[in-house]
């Protein structure tokens, strides 16, 4: 019988050609933000419109990814799920963070201020803070099992927050400054397509990010030959 | 419009930076394994 193939060759054959189809995709996204329609209520900083959001995907992707690799990791005890966890709450927070930046940016520049306590964007603060909290509980108790098992019921737990996250504009009934979440037709005339390609680009990065640092958690790890077992 | 160029110079920049230092410690964690 054939050995199986180690998870690390199996994520290196990924990684390559995803990493060339995410440069592909990034130029295509810079071409098209560039072309893209100038709004005629908020002027050119509306283009933000094209890395806020696909960041605000990203971000829960990588919380998701989180939770799913914690499930994975309680019911099969297997490292690689664990390391995956880890990977997507990295990613995650990454993601997270920029879109707490781009999102004031955007905010200055059509709002006058920064910030407001605004259900959504206090929820994102919250959200932030927790998996900020999960990566600090990862690196100060490295490597123990029960560590594992909490910080899976933990990552597990936290997506509660993701819908309340998602649909407390809907909830407040009209009270939250942030715009409402973005639904078909919702967006100018020429402007579907690059916001389209803006999130595929976000996910394709997203995902090579994924694959990148899960196999870095992995070589950290000393996954013997790259099984992963 | 500089509101929108810090925007994108912030997320590019800082992925970027992120990508390289995640590729360097691929590098460094392969080549001691190989060694």
């Amino acid at each position: 019988m054939s050995r199986p193939e180690p998870a690390l060759e199996r994520l290196a054959r990924v990684r390559r050609p995803l990493g060339v189809g995410v440069a592909l995709l990034v130029a295509l996204w810079a071409w098209l933000v560039i072309q893209a329609p100038i709004d005629r209520v908020q002027g050119v900083i509306q283009k933000i419109l094209y890395v806020h959001p696909p960041l605000a995907y990203g971000a829960y992707l990588g919380f998701v990814l989180t939770a799913i690799g914690g499930a994975l990791y309680l019911w099969r005890h297997r490292e690689i799920y664990d390391q995956l966890a880890v990977a997507g709450a990295e990613v995650g927070v990454i993601f997270c963070t920029l879109m707490m930046v781009t999102g004031p940016i955007w905010a200055k520049g059509t709002w006058g201020h920064w910030w407001s306590w605004d259900a959504r964007l206090t929820l994102t603060l919250l959200l932030w803070f927790v998996y900020l909290a999960y990566l600090l509980l990862r690196s100060f108790t490295e490597g123990s099992e029960r560590t594992a098992r909490f910080a899976a019921v933990y990552g597990i737990a936290g997506t509660a927050l993701i819908p309340l996250n998602y649909f407390v504009i809907e909830l407040a009934g009209g009270r939250s400054v942030h715009p409402e979440n973005l639904q078909r037709g919702s967006l100018g005339a020429g402007m579907g397509w690059p916001f389209a390609v803006a999130n595929f680009a976000a996910f394709a990065a997203f995902v090579w990010f994924v694959v990148l640092r899960w196999e870095v958690e992995m070589r950290r790890a000393g996954a013997p030959g790259g099984t992963g077992e | 419009m500089s509101y929108l160029i810090a925007a994108y110079a912030i997320t590019l920049g800082t992925l970027g930076v992120y990508a390289w230092l995640l590729i360097r410690e691929r590098r460094r964690l392969a080549e001691r394994h190989d060694r």
